[in-house]
């Protein structure tokens, strides 16, 4: 039971986060807090794909001696690359453009959230909805 | 609407973590995300690419063109946001600034 725990508890914590980012989105009716639960929820999505790219006793998938070798011939080199010597790399470049994404939402909503501000001079989801209602 | 919300947060979070119990150990080095494609990329990015950081090899030579995508995102979120945030004039905008 213990070392279930121990073998399974990154997932409840991703799933922890995931939780408060969503429970933000769906109720706090300020518009930064959204945003910032949107944040939370696309952060939990990330730590869960970067951990399923975790080896016990493994380093960073940087191959070594490969500088060196990549001169002058290739084939000996192929043969060499051990596996399970190396966290799996592709996770992380999927998270790479994953992170990409994440920036790019977080800056066109903030930038929405300044449009409405100027609007209606508050973030406050159910006074814009009153004065869209009074227009 | 505070306690319909809060059951399904609940609920959500029941279910996931039901489907967590089949999931691979943490640092399983079988578990299948380990075992099926990415040794492929560690043994051969010597060879393909001549470059000794997969990750970048991968990004920048095998998804290229997801990276090339990624650069059009970006592109099309700051013009998003410039075209958003670009102060109008009073005449012709109808939004008071």
């Amino acid at each position: 039971m213990f070392d279930f725990i121990v073998d399974h508890y990154n997932y409840w914590t991703y799933i922890g986060l995931m939780i408060i980012g969503f429970y933000a989105m769906m109720t706090k009716r300020n518009l930064i807090k959204k945003i910032i639960g949107m944040n939370i929820f696309q952060s939990a999505i990330i730590f869960f794909f970067i951990s399923s790219s975790v080896k016990k006793g493994v380093t960073v998938p940087i191959l070594e001696h490969a500088h060196g070798h990549a001169a002058h011939g290739l084939e000996h080199v192929t043969h060499a690359v051990d596996a399970m010597q190396y966290a799996n790399p592709l996770p992380h470049v999927l998270m790479l453009t994953a992170i990409v994404v994440m920036v790019a939402t977080l800056g066109v909503a903030l930038a929405v959230a300044i449009m409405i501000y100027r609007k209606y001079h508050t973030l406050e989801e159910d006074e814009i909805i009153m004065a869209i209602k009074r227009d | 609407m505070k306690t319909l919300s809060i059951i399904i947060q609940v609920l959500l979070g029941a279910a996931l973590i039901y489907g967590t119990l089949d999931m691979p150990k943490w640092g399983d080095p079988h578990s299948p995300a380990a075992s099926h494609v990415s040794p492929y990329y560690l043994q051969h990015s010597i060879e393909h690419t001549a470059t000794p950081n997969v990750v970048t090899s991968v990004l920048a030579d095998y998804r290229g063109y997801d990276t090339l995508g990624e650069t059009t995102v970006i592109f099309t979120a700051g013009m998003a946001c410039i075209l958003l945030l670009k102060r109008r004039d009073k005449s012709q905008g109808k939004r008071h600034v």
